[in-house]
């Protein structure tokens, strides 16, 4: 009972600040400006003679894919080329129209925004801890009847939970502003994906669900990585800094090292884990869900074990 | 009799960088009783005080609280302590109250017409409903005293309360402070000013390089505070320096500008002096008394050594 006070003590800091209603209206203009901008410029003609589009953009493909094995560029660019190639064939086929836009075809295209909401989460999370320390407020915290670590807990649920209500902000925009423009259908639309060079029919509202909750997932490691950094230093600034260039560089990084054999064991390749829901987006081979999973709870047990500990012992002299 | 004391440190001690910074402190804190911790700059007051609500931890000893080791009841013991450390600082995007109710609703039995009460004994109640980045230095004080007041704790800690308070502001928190300890609160205030601890404690404790120096009751540790008497006066100032030396050889005087100063302790003392002077014909035309600065009083309290019984028996 008194544990979620400090918790709601938390959720009203976070509440009161400007930044955190910025937070939480861009995304949703984003969306709505998306909405709006592609109902606005949605082109008829080639909605209704997609075929025809489909069409030509092969015939581009084929002659930049015989470029491409020519002029020795990575084995990957024809790869890539030519598996576009074979989807489009396969859409002209089976009837699929690349370009029917329903509501949750909407919420796929949309789905990159989560790593704006992952950089929002990492300058909550990132504040939460050091900031107290830059202003000198958690020494008036901490001379409460509660141990450390439950203070510190409350931190960390209260960060959870934003990261949790801004996804929540995000799918609900996409999926209403979806809906409101290109209807509420389009539970049943198929979308073409490769697996082990072969076309597969699936469904865009079983990617989109799925891709939501791994992606759930993602922030919350962020989130514990964000945290602890916060806790190990003393400037916000710092620890926002920190956090972001972890984030975004290591992304970066999995590039540099995704040929050596303990690359599959950092942390970076494993923290994107909506490659699993398409084939051929693996940098680092030998890597599965479950195995990336699995190496995340342990990189998120090792954070959190070491945000304790240090906040436990650590004199506060701010 | 053994008392029972509120608060109680057993050779306390604070290793920074290799150094002894609190250095085997002890002292107690009686119930009802304003306890004063006196000393320069740098003397360990606010480190102390650290360790006592728990920011710091030990490097040896023990702290007790209500009888409570802290270490091992640490949230029990921090329910019974109210604490300013160093300056209040507090969150300065929420209003006044918004700060009050956030330790409100953590401490038990915090009620809004508590927190409107407290509000309204430090004199917020204009600005309470304001952010705190739009307060002055003194609000922001008052705020810190009333935050540590809200949940009615049996020990208040409070570090150099005082600073940015205006008069008013200070001698109504002296005179506050006063009616809780009647009530039975026990009160730590830490301070360098020994004019302030005079005013409002009953008990000090001279803390100087970490180590604790003495402890008394205000009254022996101010009284000795020889005053310093300064004449101002027209004339050769040499020449009133030999005729004191000639008439109270007991006595030393400097000379300084324009201005003799001579220690001395009692009124008839300085009465004496001043008509001997004039009697030789310097015109006097000011007679001020400077307390010696506590700065002072702790190079001749530590130079002294082991005097200070004796030193404390001549002030009484
Ligand atoms: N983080 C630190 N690292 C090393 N030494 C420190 C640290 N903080 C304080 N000290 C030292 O501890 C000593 C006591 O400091 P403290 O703040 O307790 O003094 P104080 O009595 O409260 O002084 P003031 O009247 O200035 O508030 C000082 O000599 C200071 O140099
Ligand atoms: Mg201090």
């Amino acid at each position: 009972m008194k544990f979620l006070s400090l918790v709601s003590n938390e959720w009203i800091k976070i509440f009161s600040r400007t930044r955190t209603w910025v937070f939480i209206a861009l995304p949703i203009l984003i969306v709505l400006g998306v909405a709006i901008y592609g109902k606005v410029n949605e082109d008829d003609t080639v909605k209704s003679n997609w075929k025809q589009e489909v069409t030509q953009q092969n015939k581009d493909l084929k002659n930049q894919i015989a470029e491409a094995k020519k002029d020795g560029s990575p084995k990957f660019v024809a790869e890539s080329l030519e598996n576009e190639y074979k989807q489009n064939q396969y859409a002209l086929k089976k009837d699929i129209s690349p370009y029917e836009t329903t509501s949750w075809k909407f919420m796929k295209d949309m789905a990159p925004l989560s790593s704006l909401l992952g950089l929002f989460v990492i300058v909550v999370a990132s504040d939460i801890v050091a900031g107290e320390f830059a202003k000198g407020t958690i020494k008036m915290l901490l001379i409460r009847p509660y141990s450390r670590w439950k203070v510190l807990l409350s931190k960390l649920v209260a960060t959870l939970a934003f990261a949790f209500f801004l996804w929540v902000i995000l799918v609900a925009a996409t999926w209403l502003f979806g809906s409101i423009f290109y209807g509420f259908g389009g539970m049943d639309q198929p979308y073409l994906s490769m697996v082990d060079g072969k076309i597969h029919e699936k469904l865009i509202s079983e990617y989109v669900l799925a891709n939501m909750g791994l992606e759930f997932i993602e922030f919350a490691v962020t989130v514990f990585l964000a945290f602890m950094v916060s806790t190990l230093f003393y400037s916000s600034s710092v620890a926002i800094g920190i956090s972001l260039f972890l984030t975004f560089a290591g992304n970066a990084l999995v590039l540099f090292i995704s040929s050596k054999s303990w690359a599959k064991y950092t942390l970076f390749p494993n923290m994107d884990l909506t490659q699993y829901l398409d084939e051929g987006l693996q940098v680092v081979k030998g890597m599965s869900l479950p195995f990336s999973l699995g190496m995340l709870a342990i990189y998120s047990a090792l954070f959190l074990i070491i945000t304790f500990a240090v906040f436990q012992k650590r004199d506060v002299k701010a | 009799m053994e008392t029972v004391h509120t608060l109680e440190l057993k050779e306390v001690t604070k290793k920074m960088k290799g150094e002894n910074v609190v250095n085997h402190l002890s002292f107690g804190v009686r119930k009802g009783e304003i306890f004063g911790l006196l000393g320069p700059n740098g003397a360990g007051k606010t480190t102390t005080i650290r360790m006592i609500v728990g920011l710091i931890s030990m490097s040896g000893g023990e702290i007790l609280v209500n009888g409570l080791d802290i270490r091992k009841n640490y949230e029990k013991a921090m329910e019974q302590i109210g604490a300013i450390v160093e300056n209040p600082q507090m969150y300065d995007y929420l209003t006044g109250y918004k700060n009050l109710m956030q330790y409100a609703r953590i401490m038990p039995g915090v009620t809004r017409e508590r927190i409107d009460e407290v509000v309204k004994l430090v004199e917020l109640e204009q600005a309470i409903h304001k952010k705190v980045k739009t307060y002055s230095l003194g609000m922001r004080q008052r705020l810190g005293v009333a935050q540590a007041l809200l949940h009615r704790p049996s020990l208040l800690i409070l570090d150099e309360p005082t600073n940015g308070l205006d008069p008013q502001g200070m001698h109504d928190l002296r005179n506050y402070l006063r009616l809780l300890a009647d009530q039975g609160t026990s009160i730590v205030v830490s301070s360098h000013i020994l004019a302030e601890m005079e005013l409002m404690c009953d008990r000090v404790a001279v803390i100087q390089n970490g180590k604790l120096i003495r402890i008394d009751n205000v009254t022996n540790v101010t009284d000795q505070a020889q005053a310093r008497v300064h004449f101002l006066l027209q004339g050769s100032l040499n020449d009133a320096k030999s005729l004191l030396a000639e008439h109270f050889p007991e006595k030393t005087a400097e000379v300084s500008d324009k201005e003799l100063i001579v220690e001395a302790n009692t009124t008839q003392e300085i009465g004496d002096i001043n008509k001997r002077l004039v009697e030789a014909g310097f015109l006097v035309y000011g007679i001020q008394l400077k307390k010696k600065t506590l700065e002072e009083r702790f190079l001749e309290m530590t130079g002294k050594g082991g005097d200070l019984n004796e030193v404390s028996v001549a002030g009484q």
